[in-house]
């Protein structure tokens, strides 16, 4: 997949993504972009067909993918966050940044100059670095949960009153905003939210590929990290 | 104290006893009577206020001029389409937008929907208590009722003493029931009412007739917008596409079905008015004819804008089926051209109301119109300012703004329209008029009077009855000549816009003339003036200290009861006042 | 509710004389002579009709005009026979203070029985005077109408949400009914739509009499039965909703084919109501039925969501107003450009330490 698939590195590969991180990594991206398209398309539509109406169902098409991908999000959010429990240590970074440690910020402010072309190396982690973890956490975890949220609240409105899409999640969601449109309208922005962590986490991803002191992209694949230098590991676990 | 002269030709004293009437019922919104009455129970001074303001010019700032309609629609339920109208029109006449054909027998049809309702409600349901007892029906004789209604109108099948006597031991059981609803604590021993009980049996069988009809009148509008109250418009045209034969015709807005219906409520319209409300007009009047107070600025000043384009985007006088003029002075030989782009003629002061203007000496002309609210009493007013015993009607004192034609106090409205049309020949309006006097037996001078404004309203009604069939057959032609289009969207997206217009719409609203001005910048409403009917009526005094027309028209009139000034209900109904409009 | 009114005033301490003595009063304000005293004590000890104070407030009366439209029932039947509309200045005979006095005399007779029926909201700027009923601020009127009634009926969106006065920047204050500072805690059954369908009005006010209890409400207030729907759940044009089948523009081809309206601005996927179901005026039409795009009346702040013909909610903040797909689409151009600069950055620093550098590039 990339660079680092030369023997050049000087230490022991460590295997950070267990296989069902990675599987749920790449079902969690394609959902993500089918929702994206399909989330977009809902707020404005394409062009009008003409026929039968009976004969065409392209919007319900595009809703129901939509709703899939949606429910595949969830599940796998759901099945990610069960696997933070049973998993390796780096399994649990996203969701569990260590904010509480200083360590944790001073490294935070390193990896910010590191990308601020001011410091001059990188830290060397064999899990996500602090800059990351941080940013996957807010920018990724909870916005995620926002989005699933207010979609299984959206969803609810046309399940039904009664249903218990309804029940766990529009009848206090939608008052909380103020009315369903509001929810529309806030979801709708959650859209644009993870299209900016998906352009920064793609860039960060192939950047510190090429330039960071670690596998990066492989990683994804194969689970294994490999570095190319023999420093210690500034991981603070 | 000394008596005051008012500019426009009336002496106040206020002097004598101060009669307060707030909350003034029987009016859509929240207004205040005061008076003073001399030692022969004569007004002498009179005093109107308008009790409620929302703020809707300054809602309406920096939103979407599309949007205005349903916005301003809202300043009013009962009057409702009539705002929507004068908005699109208005946002129309900024952009340089020409409707179709179609849309303007449509609209034409809505709007002439609104004044038989409105009119018919006002009567029966705001205005009839004034004139007729409900509690003096239980003394009638059913058999004695369906002579009178025969003879008042043979043509109208609800007549046996059958039917009257059921009403009449309806009414038995409710008044029996010690619960006396909407009519608790009315005046019903002041020996201002004059009917007898067969006239008080049919007029109230009619109240509840009327009711049961009025939710007819309006479903034209229904089906051209979608409900009422509130029905829906759109800049450009109507939104309700036309689609005769095409595939899905079943599922357009206007099919054939859709069409017949209006139709059959178009005709049974017309029924109802000449079966039921101008016999019932006839009838109380010949009781009452005597009574001829409340003429006020009737037969001085009155004011129309003129309505009802015969084709589609032509506004001038000659293109308008109502008609438009001032008259001032009380000279009926001159009628003047009324152009309401013209910053001399039409502007709004506030000495008087509650608003503040960087120089309250002078008045705004509605597109330079400024809005902002200003509560304060006067000196020599009683009570606090949230305890009002007495207004000083030396400072401000009503949430009304005080509009003047060059400077004029007007009256608008059914009775100006018809003072209007008479004095310019309009053929139709002279016909009926003539007609009402003869059978009334009354000279030409009772026109101006309470009375007057009440039978204007009825003529009215036939009129626009008469019109809707018009329209209608108008809109079938069209149709048949292969016309269907109903709105014109070429301009509808706001980036097609020129940076800075303004505009201008107006219609005559069941209660008068009715104008919106409109500044559209960017895209956005940069300033929204409403001039309303009743705000030219309810107007408190201008800068000069002339009063408005509602002031006017209690003036000189005499009280029977002060306890129970069933006149000053009379007198203030017989304009129908809408104080949410007033104010908005 | 199933007490009689007599019932009521013994319970309230009012004797059978001065409860007789209150019958042969009504019969002679009304000049009827003393033989229907006894017909009304009779009335009163049986056959109760269940008082209403309807007052308005900020409001269009558009609501009251509804009411009156109402098809079955008919609204002369609810007035002659159902309830007894003490008060409601739009229709009343009364006026000044013997129109207040009502208010009054329901209060002390009908203490805590008696449905308070609110239109419109009151103001709480300019001292409450932008309202003003009976020289005092439409607030006083309201709180205590409220402080002895049995329960609340918020009309319209005017009563439930604050509607077209409440909208930006609402220079009266008006509040919702709800949201009164300082109102008695009473039930409050919400209403809305602007105006709210007559037939659901008389409805409501049927279902409380017939089965003497209140409807069952949803978290907002709302009757259950009428507002649990959206508009969109229930539209006829929803299989060209499903199908793709939109009205680009008024007037266009999908326009009179009856397609589905999403796309010049239709709330009905937003908006709780039962105009798609019940309809309006004896079930005639409603506003998707001709033509025009649901634009979400019944709902909370609809007034202040954008234009009325955009799919997307306009959004205001610093200053600006702009959809989410402005505001989302910029966010994402600035993120993707502050990327690409920064590429390019990184691409000139790798450039400068080329060679130089043992940590960079696996293979140096
Ligand atoms: C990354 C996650 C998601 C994204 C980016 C996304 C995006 C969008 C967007 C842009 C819209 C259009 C909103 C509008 O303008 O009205 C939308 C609508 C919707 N989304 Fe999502 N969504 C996501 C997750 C979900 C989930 C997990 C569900 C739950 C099933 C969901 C259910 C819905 C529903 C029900 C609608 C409304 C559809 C309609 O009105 O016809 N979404 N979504
Ligand atoms: C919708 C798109 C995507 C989303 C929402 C997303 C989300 C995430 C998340 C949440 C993680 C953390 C995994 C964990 O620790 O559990 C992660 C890691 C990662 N993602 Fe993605 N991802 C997306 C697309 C991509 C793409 C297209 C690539 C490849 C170019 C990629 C490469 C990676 C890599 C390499 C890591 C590991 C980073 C590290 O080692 O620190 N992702 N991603
Ligand atoms: N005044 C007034 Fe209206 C009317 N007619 C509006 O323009 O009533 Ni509400
Ligand atoms: S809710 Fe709407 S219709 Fe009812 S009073 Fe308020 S503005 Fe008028
Ligand atoms: S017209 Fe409106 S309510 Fe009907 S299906 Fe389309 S979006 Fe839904
Ligand atoms: S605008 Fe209102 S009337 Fe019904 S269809 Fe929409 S809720
Ligand atoms: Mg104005």
């Amino acid at each position: 997949m990339s660079i680092e698939t030369t023997p050049s590195h000087k230490e022991e590969a460590v295997y950070v993504y267990e296989a069902p991180v990675r599987l749920w990594h790449w079902i969690n991206a394609l959902a993500i972009l089918v929702l994206g398209i399909t989330g977009y398309l809902i707020g404005s539509p394409p062009p009008a067909i003409h026929g039968e109406a009976s004969a065409h169902f392209l919007f319900g098409w595009i809703r129901f993918l939509h709703f899939g991908a949606g429910y595949i999000l969830a599940v796998g959010i759901l099945l990610r966050i069960y696997w933070a429990f049973v998993g390796n240590k780096h399994s649990r970074q996203i969701f569990l940044p260590p904010v509480w440690r200083g360590s944790f910020w001073s490294e935070l402010v390193h990896e910010v100059k590191w990308y601020a072309m001011i410091a001059r190396e990188p830290k060397k982690y064999a899990g996500h670095n602090p800059l990351a973890t941080l940013a996957m956490h807010v920018m990724f975890v909870w916005v995620i949960i926002f989005m699933i949220f207010t979609g299984f609240a959206l969803y609810g409105e046309g399940a039904g009153m009664g249903s218990w899409q309804y029940t766990l999640f529009s009848s206090w969601i939608i008052p909380l905003f103020g009315q369903s449109q509001d929810v529309h309208t806030w979801h709708h922005l959650g859209l644009w939210a993870i299209v900016c962590f998906v352009i920064i986490h793609v860039y960060a991803a192939v950047r510190e590929d090429i330039m960071s002191r670690q596998s990066i992209i492989s990683s994804m694949f194969s689970g294994w990290r490999t570095f190319r230098d023999d420093k210690p590991m500034d991981d603070p676990h | 104290m000394a008596t005051i002269q008012t500019p426009n030709g009336f002496n106040l004293d206020t002097s004598g006893q101060r009669v307060v009437v707030d909350p003034v019922t029987r009016i859509e919104g929240h207004m205040r009577c005061e008076v003073n009455i001399d030692a022969d129970n004569m007004i002498r001074n009179a005093v109107s206020t308008g009790t409620m303001w929302r703020g809707l010019e300054v809602i309406l700032k920096g939103r979407d001029p599309r949007d205005a309609w349903a916005f301003t629609q809202r300043i009013c339920g009962v009057c409702t389409g009539t705002h929507a109208l004068t908005s699109v029109r208005a946002v129309e006449d900024a952009l340089g937008i020409d409707i179709p054909e179609n849309a303007n027998s449509i609209r034409n049809i809505m709007q002439l929907s609104l004044q038989i309702h409105d009119h018919l409600v006002h009567f029966y349901h705001l205005h009839a208590l004034d004139w007729v007892n409900p509690v003096n029906a239980l003394k009638a004789d059913p058999k004695a009722t369906s002579e009178l209604q025969q003879k008042v109108s043979p043509h109208h099948p609800n007549s046996s003493p059958g039917y009257f006597r059921d009403i009449q031991n309806r009414l038995k059981k409710f008044v029996e029931s010690g619960q006396l609803g909407p009519f608790k604590n009315g005046y019903w021993t002041n020996p201002a009412y004059l009917l007898p009980p067969e006239a008080d049996l049919m007029a109230v069988t009619h109240y509840l007739e009327a009711l049961d009809f009025q939710k007819e009148i309006m479903t034209t509008r229904t089906i051209f917008g979608g409900k009422d109250i509130h029905p829906n418009w759109l800049v450009g045209g109507v939104p309700c596409a036309i689609n005769l034969d095409g595939e899905l015709a079943a599922g357009a807005p206007l099919n054939m079905e859709r069409l017949n219906y209006v139709k059959s409520i178009i005709d049974r319209s017309l029924e109802f008015v000449r079966n039921v409300y101008l016999p019932d007009i006839f009838a109380i009047g010949s009781f009452y004819k005597s009574w001829l107070y409340g003429g006020g600025l009737s037969g001085q000043s009155v004011l129309a804008y003129g309505d009802i384009p015969d084709k589609a985007n032509d506004y001038s006088a000659a293109n308008l089926l109502m008609p438009r003029g001032a008259i001032i002075n009380g000279n009926l030989k001159e009628v003047h051209e009324v152009d309401l782009r013209d910053p001399e003629q039409i502007q709004e002061f506030v000495p008087h109301s509650w608003y503040s203007y960087p120089d309250e000496k002078k008045g705004l002309h509605p597109w330079d119109g400024i809005t902002e609210p200003n509560y304060a009493l006067g000196p020599n007013a009683k009570g606090t300012s949230t305890n009002i015993i007495e207004l000083d009607e030396s400072a401000k004192y009503s949430w009304i703004k005080a509009p003047r034609w060059r400077g004029h106090a007007m009256e608008v409205g059914p009775l100006a329209r018809y003072v209007v049309g008479y004095a310019q020949g309009h053929e139709y309006f002279t016909e009926q008029i003539n007609r009402t006097l003869t059978t009334l037996n009354v000279p030409v001078d009772a026109l101006f009077s309470t009375l007057g404004r009440t039978a204007a309203r009825a003529l009215e009604a036939e009129w626009a009855a008469e019109m809707q069939v018009y329209f209608f057959d108008k809109l079938m032609a069209n149709l048949k000549a292969g016309d269907s289009a109903t709105a014109n969207t070429e301009k509808f997206d706001p980036s097609t816009w020129p940076a800075e217009v303004k505009g201008v719409g107006f219609t005559e609203a069941p209660r008068g003339a009715l104008g919106h001005w409109i500044r559209i910048k960017d895209g956005k409403i940069d300033n929204y003036q409403c001039v309303v009917p009743t705000t030219w009526n309810g107007s408190p005094r201008d800068n000069e200290g002339n009063i408005g027309a509602f002031e006017a028209s209690l003036m000189n009139t005499k009280v029977e009861v002060a306890e129970e000034p069933v006149e000053i209900l009379r007198t203030l109904h017989s304009f129908d006042p809408c104080l949410a409009c007033s104010t908005h | 509710m199933t007490e009689t009114f007599y019932d009521v005033m013994r319970r309230q301490g009012i004797t059978r004389r001065s409860f007789l003595k209150f019958c042969s009063l009504t019969a002679a304000a009304l000049g009827l002579g003393p033989s229907f005293a006894p017909k009304i004590a009779e009335a009163m000890e049986t056959k109760p009709r269940i008082p209403v104070l309807w007052l308005h407030g900020l409001e269009c009366t558009c609501c009251s005009e509804s009411f009156i439209r109402s098809a079955h029932p008919l609204a002369k039947d609810v007035i002659l026979s159902m309830i007894s509309l003490d008060y409601d200045d739009t229709i009343m005979a009364a006026a000044g203070h013997q129109a207040e006095a009502i208010i009054e005399e329901t209060i002390a007779k009908y203490d805590g029985n008696y449905i308070l029926a609110c239109e419109g909201n009151p103001p709480l700027n300019q001292e409450g005077m932008s309202c003003i009923i009976a020289g005092k601020p439409y607030l006083e009127q309201l709180k205590k109408a409220a402080e002895h009634c049995k329960a609340i009926i918020s009309w319209g969106s005017c009563a439930s949400w604050g509607c077209v006065q409440a909208a930006r920047p609402n220079p009266t204050q008006a509040t919702p009914i709800h949201k009164v500072p300082g109102l008695a805690p009473k039930p409050i059954i919400k209403v809305p739509g602007c105006p709210p369908i007559a037939e659901v009005m008389t409805a409501v006010i049927t279902y409380i009499l017939t089965f003497e209890r209140f409807p069952e409400l949803d978290r907002q207030g709302r009757p259950k039965m009428f507002y649990s729907q959206r508009i969109h759940d229930k539209c006829y044009r929803r299989p060209h909703f499903d199908a793709g089948q939109f009205v680009e523009s008024f007037d266009d081809e999908g326009a009179r084919k009856g397609y589905c309206l999403y796309k010049v601005g239709c709330k009905g996927p937003t908006t709780y109501n039962a105009c798609s179901t019940v309809r309006w005026n004896g079930g005639l039409s409603f506003p998707i039925q001709s033509g025009h795009p649901c634009f979400g009346c019944s709902e909370d702040g609809f007034w202040d969501k954008g234009s009325f013909y955009d799919r997307l909610t306009d959004i205001h903040g610093f200053g600006i107003e702009a959809n989410a797909d402005k505001i989302g689409g910029t966010a994402a151009v600035v993120v993707g450009g502050a990327a690409a600069v920064h590429a390019a950055a990184s691409a000139v620093k790798r450039a400068r330490h080329k060679g130089g550098d043992s940590h960079k590039g696996g293979d140096n």
